[in-house]
Parts: C-alpha cells; structure tokens; sequence
C-alpha cells in the first residue's frame, strides 16, 4: 500500500511538473512579448523583431545596422530572425498566428499586403525620409491599390558577366552595351569547346520565371496583359515564346550548360571554375567572381533587332506588420534603415539612394554603370503585381520553363501552361 | 447452461473484492500513461481532426477562411492537373518500390540468417542505414548519384558505361529515387529475420528427409511459414511508399520536370508553399482513403495466401503435398 502511495505521488508531481513547465514557459513567451508593447517607460527595453531571408556575409551586414541602430536608441534590442530559405513559411505563420516581427523584408507584397500596415502617411509626414532621393521606380514595388506597404532598402538589376581572360585567349573583343542577342548567340558558340568542357554560357535548370521577365519584354512580349486580368495571348504569344526558346536551343545545340540542377554545380561556381564565359544574373555573385580572381566585364543584357533592351529589378523593401504592437518603433528602424549609413553598409546589393550613388560615384564605375543603365530599362511591372492569383500561374508556367530547358518546344510547354492556368483567373 | 450459471455468479462474487483493489490501482496506471493521452489527443487526434474540418474550407494562412463544403474535393478531381501527375507518380513508384523492397529485405534477411560468422556485423552494417537519418540520407546519395562527380557512374563507367545524370534526367530520376529509398529498409529486414527465426527448425529437417531441395524448401516452407510476416511488411511498405516525401524534398526536389512529384510533395507544396492550407488538407485526407482501401484489399487478399499456424484446416493440406512428392520419388 505505501508502495502504491508513494507511486500516486510520484506520478502526480510528475504530470504536475509537466503542467507547470508548460505555463511556465507560456509566461515567458508572453511576457517577453507584451512587455515591450506596454512598456512606456524608456528604462525598460524594448524588443524589436526583424526578419530577413538573407545569409551569409548579407546577413552579417543586418546585423551590423541593426547594432549601429542599437547604440543609437538606448533601451531599444533589434532581433535579427534570419529566415533564409523558409523566409515565406515562417512569415507566414508568424502571421497567421498574429504574432508576426515587427519590421520585416518584403518583395510579395500583392500576398501580404493585407497583414502589412501601410506606410503612406509615415512616408509623407516624416520629412526625415527624404522620399526624393530614392529612385522613383522602386516605389511601385510595394504599392498595391496605391497605398505604400514598403520601403526600398536594396535593390539589383540584372547584367551579363564576361571572363575577360576566355574573350582574350579566342580573340573575341568584349561585348559592349547594344549588342544583339545574335551576337550573344555566336560569341557563345565559339566559346564553346566541348572537350575541355568549357561553354559560352549557363542556363539554369531551375529558372525564376520573375528573373526571365526582361528577356521577355525585350522582345515585346509579356506574361500577362496591362490590365492583368488575361494569359492567353501574352504568355503563349510569339515573342514570349521565343525568347525562352532561345535558352532551350543553347542547351541543344550545346552553346550552353544546363546548370544548377539537382546535385550539379551552380552557375555562379562553374563560372568561377572559368569553364563558363557568360553569365546572367544580380549583383550578388560580383563579389564572389572577384574574390575568385576571375577578371570579370559586365555588360548590359544584349537586345533583340529593333526592339529596346528592358530589365527586372529584385527589390529588398522593408514593411511593417499590421499586427505590431510598436509601430513608431519600428518606422524608426526603417528610417534608420533606408538612411545614407545604414544604406552604405549593405554592399551586397546596390544603393537605393540616388545621393549615396552620386557620392560613391557607383555610376561611373564601369563593372556597376550597366546595373544603372539597364534600372532605366526596367519601368515594365511584372507580372506578380498585377494578379493576385500569379503564385498559381507561375506554378504551370515554371514547370513549361523548365520544359524548355529541358528540350521541350516553348510555344507547346507555354500554350499547355496557359490552358492548366486559365482556371485561377476566372 | 444451467450448471454453468452458478459457477458463473459464484466466480462474480469472489472476484467482486479483488475488482475494487484493482480500481483503485487503476488510477496510477492510468496516470502514467496520462502523459501519452494527453500527448496523443493534443498532438495527434486533435490537429487530425482538425484537419479533416478545415478541408472543408478555403483556409489560407494569410487571409480569410471560407466554408466552401467539398470543393476543395471536386477541384482535385475535376481541375487540376497536377493532382493526376503526382497520384501518377507515386502508383508508379510505389509499384517499383514494394516488390523490391520485400524481394531485397527477405533477401538480406534470408542471408542474415544464416549461420556464418560475422553476421552481426552484417546485421550491424544492414541496419544502420535505418540509423541514418532522412537529411543526411538524401545528401549521401545526392553525391552518390552526381552525374560528373558521383561514385555511381563512376563504377559503371569502369564497365565501359556512361551513366545518365541521374537525378536531372527524367527517365532515370525515379529509379533513382526507387534505389535510394531501398537503402534504408533496415527494420523490414529486421522484421524478415525475426520471422525467420521463429519458423521451427523441425519443418526444414522434415522437409529435407522428405528429399526437398533448397528452392522447395523456401517454396514450400518458407513462404507459407512468413507470410503472416510479408502480410504486414507488405503493408507498411505501401504506406511508406505513398507517404515517401523526404528524399524527393531533399534529392530532387520533385523534378525534372516533375519525373519524382509524389503526391505527398504535391501535398507538402500545396500547404507550405502555396497556403492552400484546406487542399492540402483534402489531399491529405484523399491519400488516407486510397491508403486504407489498399490496405483493406490486401488484408481481403490476404486470406488467399496468408498462412497462420493456428489454421487446422489448411495444415493437413499443405503437409499433403510433400507427402506426395514422396511417394512419386
């Protein structure tokens, strides 16, 4: 009988201790998140989250401001959520269970901007801003129904990367701003030696449909129509059709190397390697072409006969979230953020102040003048913005891309893409 | 009837006082696995049911939730491609992969069992892929299966062969995913050799003094003996199979070109990366119902070929055939 007794108690001070763990650490949970929000007093600190989809030595740079901003606001913490790749889930969720950070990146804003506090009035009323000074464009990016839910923070366009040593060693002069996508295609083929399994250039195997945008346009085509409401037409057109079947024909002809696929070498490294000698993309991979001691050109994209060359811009914004508690706070910190320090410290993408370029004379640099030509040459909207059903299209429309990429005709992939997608815009 | 009756009621009285103690020593029981209840009803059976409601709605993450009855049903069935592409994929990789997947465990179980030494280190080294888990599973073979660099083709170019990039190319990436998943059948194999072990010995020594070679011998003895034992491998093996989502995560991510969407990364993709939380839901409850109509038909079937030992009817029958075999040699 003590036996049993003594195993009741145990067993009840067991599921007791269980339960009280658990409160215990709702307690923490909420307290550490209703303090701040009723925190008045400015001897009590204040906790301000923010979430970031970057890594690395970009992330490190968020960190660095968010310290500097820090130091300048006693009583005030910045935690840094580094999402990185579940950057969209984890957001997500945040939201769904109210308790998303307070200040975070943005680029979807036609997805989010429902949970986003809109930010004309702190934009307009905050003379500290200085709104003129950004480049006008990268506002329309987070303006859906003309309210402003973002603040540019970063943004990059995209060039075409040469190994200059590859051009030199076949005698080929470099590409210059002008070129034709004809040129593109017989430079790469002659820079393409199979044997020493050197291409002239890389076509991802997995493309974001976003980033193709601008070869698109630039042959006058488009993904959707300007009022955003019909495919048909637009992204099964002609001149969608060719542009990407242009890439598709590299790979056959072999001009090109799939690159990026499942257990593949990346792009980027294989360009680093010097068995690529042309590749397209951001401004990310600069500083990495450089440290790997490749001598790099850039240049802006080619164009197609008589039609003008346009560009898509990937954009950083900062938004706040319509559920936090501190959204003085947190506008300070974006204030802070988008402010000629702060915006000089983030080298992983280019600057968004017109004032900090004209200083760093970013423009005149010839390895950065093309990412502000060709932000000139993005004044198309794409096409996320312009339905609210985009997520389902771009599904069928990756899958006809990667077709392509795969060999498959662009006009059959995209007219196939278009019929499984017509569904989400009635 | 009538002279059970009493002994009945008189064994209702006797153990009426033992009854009470044991009520009052159920309590502690029924604490100690209060933790598991709890854990069960909060974590399992609660958020199934939930989901079971909310594939009733338009339920996305960000935005607001609509009743909207079965059509979250109707359109899987009626509008949407990729429902088809992916149920496609995973009937034919679950058809690759629960033959194999049997074949390859009873097969390892079967050398397992033999008396040889060392065969703990080879149940050791057959077990630990099992071990392993899912993430470092998918990064191995993602180098394994390297199309330049891998180890794979590089043993079949020492043949003279020039091997496909495996995970890129759409012919070969679901082989691929077939052979991978294989590797870490370890407690089938487990299960397999339990069986084995508990078929008595008695049975093979009559069957070889009966003049049955090897092949008869597992023909005749071993199968029948582990079919109870392939009943439930062959079943658990299905249901692994429709639920295989780790390695297409993590190895091909679903491609190319779609070659290795599984149903439950059409799931898992409609949910997390599409929000379309109430789909998903009712995916999910769609691949419940073909899982258990599966299972349903093989346990129907399984009254054809299952052999219990337990079965006096069906015992006679089989001992007739070597008895037979006897007489004609």
């Amino acid at each position: 009988m003590k036996k049993k007794i003594s195993l009741f108690v145990l067993a009840t001070t067991l599921t007791i201790t269980m339960l009280t763990a658990c409160g215990g650490n709702n307690e923490i949970a909420n307290g550490g998140k209703t303090q701040p929000a009723g925190g008045n007093e400015s001897a009590e600190t204040k906790t301000l989250r923010f979430a970031t989809w970057d890594t690395g030595d970009a992330l490190k740079i968020q960190q660095d401001i968010a310290m500097k901003f820090e130091a300048s606001h006693p009583g005030t913490k910045v935690q840094v959520e580094a999402y990185a790749d579940g950057f969209d889930q984890k957001l997500a969720a945040g939201f769904g269970a109210t308790n998303p950070p307070d200040v975070m990146y943005m680029w979807d804003f036609p997805t989010y901007h429902q949970s986003l506090e809109p930010l004309d009035s702190y934009a307009s009323e905050d003379k500290d801003l200085n709104k003129e000074d950004f480049y006008a464009g990268l506002f329309n990016y987070g303006t859906i129904d003309g309210k402003l839910y973002g603040i540019p923070a970063g943004f990059t366009t995209r060039v075409m990367y040469y190994n200059k040593k590859m051009f030199d060693d076949a005698n080929i002069p470099y590409p210059q701003d002008g070129w034709l996508w004809s040129d593109f295609l017989d430079i790469s083929e002659k820079l393409t030696d199979k044997t020493k399994k050197q291409y002239g250039f890389g076509v991802r195997a997995e493309n974001d449909t976003y980033d193709l945008q601008g070869f698109v346009w630039s042959n006058g085509g488009s993904y959707i129509s300007d009022d955003g409401k019909t495919i048909n037409g637009y992204m099964n057109s002609k001149e969608t059709a060719e542009a990407i079947q242009m890439f598709g024909d590299m790979v056959k002809n072999g001009s090109a190397v799939l690159t990026g696929g499942k257990g593949q070498q990346s792009g980027e490294d294989i360009f680093k390697g010097g068995k690529i000698a042309m590749w397209e993309s951001g401004i990310w991979p600069l500083e990495s072409f450089k440290q790997a001691g490749i001598d790099i050109g850039t240049v802006e994209m080619p164009a197609f006969p008589g039609k003008p060359v346009k560009g898509v811009v990937a954009e950083s914004a900062l938004s706040i979230a319509k559920d936090s508690k501190q959204k003085d706070l947190a506008w300070e910190f974006i204030k802070y953020y988008v402010s000629n320090e702060a915006i000089k410290m983030r080298v992983a993408d280019l600057p968004v102040r017109i004032s900090v370029v004209n200083e760093l004379k970013k423009d005149q640099d010839p390895l950065y003048k093309p990412y502000y030509t060709m932000l000139e040459r993005s004044d198309n909207t794409p096409a996320f913005l312009m339905n609210t059903k985009w997520n389902e299209v771009n599904r069928q429309l990756s899958a006809a891309v990667e077709a392509v990429v795969h060999g498959s005709d662009a006009l059959d992939a995209l007219n196939q893409a278009v019929k499984d997608s017509e569904r989400y815009l009635k | 009837m009538a002279q059970t009756y009493p002994q009945v009621a008189g064994e209702l009285t006797v153990s009426f006082k033992p009854k009470r103690k044991r009520r009052w020593g159920g309590v502690v029981p029924c604490l100690f696995i209060f933790p598991w209840i709890f854990g069960f009803l909060v974590f399992t059976l609660g958020p199934l049911l939930f989901s079971l409601i909310i594939s009733f709605f338009d339920w996305p993450i960000v935005g607001k939730v609509r009743f909207i009855g079965l059509g979250n049903y109707v359109d899987m069935f009626t509008d949407d491609p990729l429902f088809w592409k992916s149920l496609g994929v995973t009937l034919k990789f679950a058809a690759l992969f629960v033959p194999l997947n049997i074949i390859v465990a009873l097969g390892l179980a079967m050398l397992l069992n033999q008396k040889t030494r060392g065969s703990a280190i080879f149940r050791t080294a057959f077990y630990l892929p099992s071990v392993i888990s899912g993430v470092a599973l998918a990064m191995i073979w993602s180098w394994v299966y390297s199309g330049d660099y891998g180890i794979f083709n590089y043993f079949l170019s020492l043949l003279g062969v020039q091997g496909p990039d495996w995970l890129n190319d759409i012919h070969w990436s679901l082989v691929a995913m077939v052979v991978a998943s294989l590797w870490g059948q370890g407690s089938m194999m487990l299960v397999f050799l339990a069986g084995l072990k508990g078929i008595p010995k008695d049975l093979y020594e009559s069957a070889s003094i009966d003049g049955a070679g090897m092949l008869r011998q597992f023909v005749s003895v071993t199968i029948p003996m582990l079919s109870p034992t392939i009943l439930f491998n062959l079943i658990t093996s299905i249901i692994a199979a429709f639920q295989q989502l780790t390695l297409a995560l993590l190895l091909t991510g679903g491609g190319p070109m779609k070659a290795t969407y599984f149903y439950a990364m059409y799931m898992y993709e409609n949910a997390f990366k599409f929000f379309k939380m109430g789909y998903s839901a009712a995916n999910a409850w769609f691949m419940f119902l073909i899982v258990l109509s599966l299972t349903f038909l093989v346990f129907k079937s399984s009254e054809a070929w299952v052999f219990y030992e337990g079965e006096m009817k069906r015992k006679p029958h089989k001992k007739s055939k070597p008895d037979g075999r006897r007489r004609s040699a």
